[in-house]
């Protein structure tokens, strides 16, 4: 996870972050936890698709995908075939 | 209609975002490539908003905060701004990324910062501004044409504070591409040098100036806006000096009634040489300040002049670094800027004490 938080902050740029900073299930698109938006949002898509070559079939799995880095990383370990 | 400058701010290679003295302490290089001296931009952006802006964005907005603060305004009726090159960091990006990724995952985020009008978008989004919103990309007259529409909608009544400013960036592929068409000198050289160097070219800059315009006049205002006029591709330096006389003409004063010229001359001997038949024609006894060795050569570099004179109208002295000829009276009354970029583009802008 901690190579998913990396990833993470470099794809969104997020300056003064550090990926220990970001708690496993701390809400990613919440005021409360890192407060991403829906720019971020098909930035973290993508990030899927470059990085784990995983396409989400289903959007309305989203939110549900993309709640915390825990539930991005249980995601991409149900569905990785191939890892860049 | 008196249209009066009530705030002023610039993010140029100068230290000109600090306050203070105008180029109290000027900064002077060597070298064919001006950089911004960039201030704290948190101060005006969250965090989280300025990881996704680039230079250009950041540096507008810090300009256009600073003119607001100045004027004591929290937001403007409108904003309008003028880009010639616009967003070129995020153009890169984008493109490069289409290229590397054959088309294909490409992220959202550079593609909508890369348009020209991105730094009007978010000066209005960061001041809740609803109003009127324009970018004019006019190559040389897009500050200008800026200042232009500024004026006629102040005149019209349909706004009564408006935020207009010109900016533009340097970015490494834009300053690979315009050294090929041979804008920029071929050696470093020592700023406080340019406007007396013997060679072709000129040095590159880039910078941010916004100017908060109303119709009526604020406690820390100094300065009226009294005219703006453009002339595209003048023939010759006769076309040039009629252009002149007609626009002060126009603007009920006569060369005589010029305290000090700001010209744009940047130190490519091809370009200053129109600079120098104007000043002979009308101008001869006239002071001139210049401001192309303090902030480099972009097409909206005109905003910094206008920026410079505006400051000079309220210390009421030409700081030394400016200064290329003469002495100015010990009154500061009208202040012509005359530019041109390119020898295509040419603009007059009139300042006058208020």
């Amino acid at each position: 996870m901690a190579d998913l938080k990396a990833q993470i902050i470099e794809q969104l740029n997020l300056q003064e972050v550090a990926p220990e900073s970001i708690g496993d299930d701390q809400p990613l698109f919440t005021k409360e936890g890192l407060g991403l938006d829906s720019i971020d949002a098909l930035e973290l898509i993508v990030l899927l698709q470059q990085h784990y070559s995983i396409r989400i079939a289903n959007p309305e799995e989203g939110p549900k995908i993309f709640h915390s880095v825990r539930t991005m990383a249980t995601y991409i370990t149900e569905n990785q075939t191939v890892k860049a | 209609m008196n249209i009066y400058i009530n705030g002023t701010g610039c993010i140029s290679p100068q230290e000109t975002a600090q306050g203070g003295l105008l180029l109290a302490t000027p900064r002077e290089y060597e070298t064919v490539r001006l950089a911004t001296v960039d201030p704290d931009y948190k101060q005006w952006i969250d965090v989280k908003q300025i990881r996704r802006m680039s230079r250009v964005v950041k540096m507008g907005v810090g300009a256009a905060n600073l003119s607001l603060e100045a004027a004591g305004l929290t937001a403007p009726d409108a904003i309008i701004t003028g880009t010639a090159y616009g967003c070129l960091d995020d153009t890169g990006v984008f493109l490069t990324k289409m290229v590397n990724q054959q088309e294909e995952m490409l992220t959202p985020t550079a593609f909508i910062q890369s348009t020209h009008n991105t730094v009007a978008g978010h000066i209005a989004l960061l001041l809740g501004c609803n109003g009127y919103n324009n970018t004019f990309v006019h190559r040389g007259f897009s500050f200008e044409n800026a200042l232009l529409d500024a004026i006629m909608i102040l005149k019209e009544g349909s706004a009564q504070h408006i935020l207009a400013g010109g900016l533009d960036e340097i970015t490494n592929h834009s300053h690979q591409l315009l050294t090929r068409f041979g804008l920029y000198k071929k050696e470093p050289v020592k700023t406080m040098e340019l406007l007396n160097s013997p060679s072709r070219g000129t040095i590159a800059g880039e910078g941010a100036a916004f100017f908060s315009l109303g119709i009526t006049k604020q406690p820390g205002t100094v300065a009226e806006l009294s005219g703006v006029s453009t002339l595209y591709k003048p023939l010759w330096e006769g076309e040039v000096i009629g252009h002149i006389m007609k626009f002060l003409e126009d603007n009920n004063c006569t060369p005589a009634d010029i305290d000090l010229i700001v010209t744009g001359r940047n130190g490519d001997i091809d370009h200053d040489e129109i600079y120098e038949e104007i000043a002979a024609a009308l101008f001869p006894e006239t002071a001139e300040a210049s401001f192309k060795h303090l902030c480099g050569e972009y097409p909206t570099a005109a905003a910094f002049g206008v920026w410079m004179a505006n400051a000079i109208i309220a210390e009421q002295q030409v700081p030394e670094a400016a200064v290329f000829f003469g002495k100015a009276p010990e009154q500061i009354n009208k202040v012509l800027i005359y530019n041109h970029h390119q020898g295509t583009h040419h603009s007059l802008v009139l300042l006058t004490a208020c």
